[in-house]
C-alpha cells in the first residue's frame, strides 16, 4: 500500500478504526455480559471466573482471530491504516492511567519498582548476552534478543536495531519469540495468581516485572482484576511497566556499547544522544496526569467524573488491544525457532519465574498507598 | 513503472516521537473535554452504587442542599465488618433519592440518588 498524506491519510484510517470500535462495542455490550451469565461446566459465569475471560482478553483474542483466520495472516489494505493506531491508543491509555496515582504514592512504591525492574532488566540482558554467545548466535541477533527479552518485546528491539545493525528478519524473530511467550503468560498468570492467593499489589509487581509488553501487562492485570482504580492490579502493574519503559534508552545505550566494543569499527555515540533520540516522551503525559490527580484537578476519588474518565480509559485500552491482537501473526510465531527461540524462552521463563519468587519472598502483601 | 513502496510501519505517524506527541495531545483533549462536560454541560448526575452491597442508611432526601463532605448514604459491603460511608464530593442539591435502607444494590447498575451539582464543580 502506498504511503498516504494529509486528508487522504485520515480517510484511510477511518475504515480500520471503525472496525476496531465496532468489534469492541460488540464484545463489551453483548459478549461480555453474556459470558457473565452463561452456564459452562455447570457453573454460572465459568468463562469469566475460571478462564478470567473479560473484554480485554476477548479483544486480543478477537484481533488474533481476525488476522489469522478471517484475513489469512495479513491485515487487509482497507483496514491496515486504522489498525496502525493501535500503539497510539495503548500509549494514550497508559498516560491516562497516570490519574490513578498521586506523586506521594508514586514515591512510596517507586523505590521498590525501580530496584526490581532495573535488576531484572539488566540481569536478563546479561543472561542473553552470555547464553546467546554460548549458542554461537550472530552478535546482531544477540543484541536485539537482549533488548527484547530485557525490557520490551517491541519498542526496545526496534530501538536497538540500527545500533547493532540487525536484519529485519532478526528483529521480527526476536519480537515474535518474546510476544509468543507473553501471550502464553498472559493467559496462565491470572490462574497462577489466584492459586497463590496473590494480592493485587503482588500480582501487579510480578506481572509488571515478568511480562515484557505494555499491552500484555495491562491485559493480564485487567484479567486478574477488571477494576481500574487506585489499589488494583492494573494500578500497581502499570508503575512497574512505566519504570521498565523509562529504562529503554539506558538499555539501548548498554547494548550499543557491548556491540561496538567488539567490532573493529567504532561509532560515536553517547547516552545523552540516545536519551534525546529514543526517550519515550509519552511518559511525561503519564506523570502529567499524576500531577493533575495530586492537585485534585481531575475530580475526587469516587466521583462520577473519575468514573467517566475510567470508563473512557477502558474503551481506549480495549481499542488498543483489539489492534494488538491483530498484530499477532501465528505464522511468524511458528517461524521462530532454533537458537533464538531457545534463548528467548530461557530468558523469558527465567525472568517470569524468578520475578514470582522475588515477589513472594520480598514484596509485602499490601502497598501503603 | 516501479512497484508502490510497501508500508510496514506500526504507526500512522512519521516517527515514534510524533506518535507520543499525538498521544499527549489526544489525552489532553480528551481529559479537558471530560472535565468541561462534567463541570458545565450536564446539570445533574445519577449517583449509582459504587459497589455491590446493601443500603444501610440514606442521610439525605429530595430537595436537600448538600455541601462537599456531607454524608449521603452508607453501604454494607460483602466481607467488610463496618458499613462504608459515601460523602458528597461537591456542593449541590439532591433532586431525587431512589434507594432506601435494606435495598440490595448492584455495582454501577442501581441508582442511589440524583445530584444537581454546582456549575463549575466536578461531581
Amino acid at each position: 500500500m502506498e504511503e498516504k498524506h494529509g486528508m487522504a491519510k485520515v480517510m484511510a484510517i477511518i475504515p480500520g478504526l471503525a472496525f476496531m470500535v465496532f468489534t469492541l462495542y460488540i464484545l463489551r455490550i453483548y459478549v461480555e455480559p453474556w459470558m457473565a451469565e452463561a452456564v459452562v461446566m455447570g457453573q454460572k459465569g465459568w468463562l469469566v471466573k475460571v478462564l478470567s475471560l473479560n473484554y480485554i482478553l476477548l479483544a486480543i483474542l478477537t484481533g488474533m482471530l481476525y488476522r489469522n483466520v478471517l484475513w489469512s495472516g495479513k491485515i487487509p489494505d482497507w483496514a491496515a491504516e486504522g489498525f496502525r493506531t493501535t500503539r497510539l491508543f495503548i500509549k494514550s491509555g497508559v498516560m491516562m492511567l497516570g490519574s490513578l496515582y498521586t506523586i506521594q504514592g508514586l514515591f512510596k512504591v517507586g523505590g521498590i519498582a525501580i530496584t526490581l525492574i532495573f535488576s531484572f532488566v539488566f540481569g536478563t540482558i546479561l543472561f542473553v548476552l552470555w547464553y546467546g554467545g554460548r549458542q554461537k548466535m550472530d552478535r546482531s541477533l544477540i543484541g536485539v534478543m537482549a533488548a527484547s527479552c530485557g525490557v520490551c518485546g517491541v519498542s526496545a528491539a526496534v530501538a536497538t536495531t540500527p545500533a547493532v545493525r540487525a536484519k529485519p528478519a532478526d528483529v521480527a524473530l526476536a519480537i515474535a519469540t518474546i510476544l509468543g511467550f507473553g501471550i502464553f503468560t498472559m493467559f496462565i498468570s491470572p490462574a497462577i495468581g489466584h492459586m497463590l492467593n496473590l494480592t493485587d499489589y503482588q500480582f501487579g509487581a510480578w506481572v509488571g516485572t515478568g511480562i515484557l509488553n505494555s499491552g500484555q501487562v495491562l491485559a493480564t492485570c485487567l484479567a486478574y482484576n477488571p477494576n481500574i482504580a487506585p489499589g488494583t492490579a492494573v494500578a500497581y502493574g502499570e508503575i512497574w511497566n512505566v519504570v521498565r519503559v523509562i529504562s529503554i534508552p539506558f538499555v539501548v545505550f548498554f547494548i550499543t556499547m557491548w556491540y561496538w566494543r567488539a567490532e573493529a569499527q567504532t561509532e560515536q555515540t553517547s547516552l545523552v544522544r540516545i536519551i534525546r533520540d529514543k526517550f519515550p516522551i509519552f511518559i511525561f503525559g503519564f506523570f502529567g496526569m499524576t500531577a493533575l490527580s495530586s492537585l485534585g484537578m481531575l475530580g475526587a476519588e469516587g466521583s462520577e467524573t473519575i468514573h467517566l474518565m475510567r470508563q473512557v480509559m477502558s474503551w481506549i485500552f480495549g481499542l488498543g488491544l483489539v489492534g494488538q491482537g491483530a498484530y499477532i501473526d501465528i505464522r511468524e510465531l511458528r517461524a521462530a525457532g532454533g537458537a533464538p527461540l531457545k534463548v528467548g524462552l530461557m530468558a523469558g521463563a527465567f525472568k517470569y519465574v524468578l520475578a514470582l519468587v522475588v515477589v513472594l519472598l520480598f514484596v509485602a502483601k499490601e502497598a501503603n498507598f | 513503472m516501479s512497484e508502490p513502496k510497501k508500508n510496514t510501519k506500526m504507526t500512522v505517524f512519521k516517527t515514534d516521537r510524533h506518535e507520543d506527541m499525538a498521544g499527549m495531545f489526544f489525552v489532553g483533549l480528551l481529559v479537558a473535554s471530560i472535565l468541561f462536560y462534567m463541570a458545565y454541560i450536564i446539570p445533574s448526575v445519577s449517583i449509582k452504587a459504587p459497589a455491590a452491597g446493601k443500603v444501610v442508611a440514606v442521610a439525605v432526601q429530595a430537595g436537600d442542599e448538600v455541601a462537599k463532605g456531607d454524608l449521603l448514604y452508607s453501604l454494607e459491603l460483602k466481607g467488610k465488618p463496618e458499613p462504608k460511608k459515601y460523602k458528597a464530593v461537591t456542593n449541590g442539591k439532591i433532586l431525587s433519592v431512589s434507594a432506601k435502607p435494606e435495598d440490595k444494590v448492584k455495582k454501577g447498575k442501581d441508582e442511589i440518588m440524583v445530584l444537581q451539582h454546582e456549575k463549575g464543580t466536578l461531581p
